[in-house]
C-alpha cells in the first residue's frame, strides 16, 4: 500500500513535468503555422504595393508605345490630322474614306461635329492669315457643312456655283385700252411708244470671246482696304468699259457694278469694297475660266488698332476665237 | 510582434509592386493621350503623307503641304517623300501613287519610275500670301 501510494505520488509529481515540453512543443507549431505572418500587414503591403507600382508604371515612367494611334494624338496633332483628312476629301470627294479616317480619332461626339468645332476654332485663334488658310478652313466647312455639323465658321464653305439667270425678252408694255377721258383743255400728249432700252451689257458683250481670268493677286494696304479691284482687258490689252461685273456671296447675296466708271483709273477699270470676313465670288459674262473667289481677311492693323482687309487685284482678259 | 508585422508589410509591398510593374508595363500599359504627329505608327504617318499629298492636289500649296510633313519631323522630308513615292508605285498603291507623285515632282524630286505616272500639269495662279 505505501509502495503503491508512493508510485502514485510520483506519477502526480513528475506529470507536469513530462507534460511541458509537449504543450511548447504543441504551442510552438500553433505560431509557426499561423502567427508568423501577420495578415493584415501582408494585405496592406500587397495594397500599397501595387499603388505605387501602378503610379510608377502608369505616370512616373510608363511605357513608350512606338504604335500610336491617331486617336492617341494631342490637340494639336489631332488638328493637323483633320485638315490633311479635309484637303483629301476636298481632292477626292470620298466621304466613307474621310468618315474612316475621322473615326480613327475616336471623338467623343459625331465626326462631322468634331470637324465644325475645330474650323470655328481655327477661325477663333485667328489662324486665317494667308489664303491657304482659308482654303483649309472651306475645305473644312465644305467637309463637315453638308452633313449637318454647324458652327461659327460654316460661313467660310465655297459658295455654290452661281446661277446665271438669262433674262428673257420682256414684251414692251403695250397701252392697254381705255375709255376716252374727258376733254380737257390742256391737250394730252400723244402716249409714248415702247422702245427697247439698249442695255449697257449688250455693248460689254466681247465679240472675240470668252474671259479668261489673267491675274488674281492679293494685297494689304492701309489706303485700299478690302478693295476688288477688277480690270477688264480685250484681246489686244485695252480696257473695257462698261462690262458687268458681279460679285456674289453666301450663295445669294449679289451686287454688280461696271468697268469704266472710273476713267481716271483705266477704261476697264471698276472697284468693289469688301465686308470683314464675307467670301465673294467675282462674276463677268461670258466668263470661260473659273471665277475667282476673294475673301476679305484681315492682313494687317494700323498703329491705331484699325485692321486692314485684304485686298485684291482681278483681272480678266479676253481670248481669241 | 513588431518584427513579424513589419515583415509582412515588406513582403507584401514586394508582391503588390510586382504584380502592378507585370501590369502597368506588361498587360495594361499606360496609353499615351498625347502623342505629336511624329510619333504616329508608321503606317498612319504614311497615310497622313498621302493625305497631304492629296490636299496639294487640291490647293496646289507645296510649301503648305511641306509646313504639314513638318511635325512628322523627318531629318529630310524630301528623301522621305521620294522614298515613299517610289515604295507605293513599287507596291501598284495605285490610289497613293497620283498625289504622291505631283507632290514629289513639286518639290523636285521627280525620278524617272515617277515619270509616267505624272498628271497633266495644271496651270496655277500667282497669289499673294
Amino acid at each position: 500500500m505505501s509502495t503503491e501510494r508512493s508510485e502514485h505520488h510520483r506519477t502526480e509529481h513528475l506529470r507536469p513535468e513530462r507534460q511541458r515540453p509537449e504543450r511548447q512543443r504543441q504551442d510552438r507549431h500553433i505560431r509557426r503555422s499561423g502567427s508568423g505572418i501577420s495578415w493584415f500587414a501582408l494585405i496592406l503591403g500587397i495594397g500599397i504595393g501595387i499603388a505605387a507600382g501602378l503610379i510608377y508604371t502608369w505616370e512616373i515612367d510608363p511605357v513608350i508605345d512606338p504604335q500610336v494611334a491617331p486617336h492617341q494624338l494631342g490637340a494639336e496633332g489631332r488638328e493637323d490630322y483633320v485638315v490633311a483628312v479635309a484637303l483629301s476629301y476636298a481632292h477626292n470627294r470620298d466621304l466613307n474614306l474621310a468618315f474612316d479616317r475621322l473615326r480613327a480619332l475616336r471623338p467623343d461626339q459625331n465626326v462631322w461635329q468634331m470637324v465644325a468645332d475645330m474650323a470655328c476654332n481655327r477661325e477663333n485663334t485667328g489662324k486665317m492669315v494667308t489664303n491657304a488658310d482659308i482654303r483649309v478652313l472651306r475645305a473644312m466647312v465644305d467637309l463637315y457643312y453638308p452633313q449637318g455639323a454647324r458652327n461659327c465658321a460654316d460661313d467660310w464653305g465655297t459658295p455654290p456655283a452661281p446661277l446665271i439667270v438669262i433674262p428673257t425678252q420682256t414684251p414692251a408694255n403695250t397701252p392697254t385700252p381705255s375709255l376716252t377721258p374727258p376733254s380737257t383743255k390742256t391737250p394730252t400728249p400723244p402716249i409714248p411708244t415702247n422702245t427697247p432700252i439698249q442695255s449697257t451689257q449688250a455693248t460689254a458683250t466681247p465679240r472675240a470671246g470668252g474671259y479668261t481670268l489673267s491675274r488674281l493677286q492679293s494685297f494689304c494696304n492701309p489706303d485700299a482696304s478690302g478693295v476688288v479691284e477688277v480690270r477688264v482687258y480685250d484681246t489686244r490689252g485695252q480696257g473695257v468699259a462698261g462690262v458687268k461685273v458681279q460679285a456674289v456671296w453666301r450663295g445669294n447675296l449679289s451686287d454688280t457694278f461696271y468697268t469704266g466708271l472710273k476713267p481716271e483709273r483705266e477704261a476697264g477699270y471698276a472697284d468693289f469694297a469688301m465686308t470683314s470676313g464675307v467670301s465673294y465670288t467675282i462674276l463677268i459674262p461670258n466668263l470661260v475660266s473659273d471665277p475667282p473667289v476673294v475673301d476679305a481677311v484681315v492682313c494687317d492693323t494700323t498703329d491705331d488698332g484699325e485692321v486692314i482687309l485684304m485686298s485684291y487685284w482681278v483681272n480678266f482678259e479676253q481670248r481669241l476665237n | 510582434m513588431a518584427k513579424r508585422y513589419v515583415g509582412s508589410l515588406l513582403i507584401g509591398i514586394l508582391i503588390g509592386g510586382t504584380v502592378a510593374v507585370v501590369i502597368g508595363w506588361g498587360l495594361w500599359p499606360a496609353e499615351n493621350t498625347n502623342s505629336p504627329l511624329q510619333d504616329l505608327d508608321s503606317a498612319y504617318q504614311e497615310e497622313y503623307t498621302i493625305m497631304i499629298a492629296e490636299g496639294y492636289l487640291y490647293d496646289r500649296d507645296v510649301n503648305g503641304a511641306l509646313a504639314r510633313l513638318q511635325p512628322l519631323n523627318k531629318a529630310d522630308i524630301f528623301a522621305f517623300i521620294q522614298q515613299l513615292t517610289e515604295r507605293f508605285i513599287s507596291q501598284s498603291n495605285i490610289p497613293a501613287i497620283t498625289p504622291m507623285v505631283a507632290l514629289a515632282e513639286a518639290i523636285g524630286r521627280l525620278t524617272p519610275a515617277m515619270e509616267i505616272y505624272r498628271s497633266t500639269p495644271v496651270s496655277t495662279l500667282a497669289f499673294g500670301n
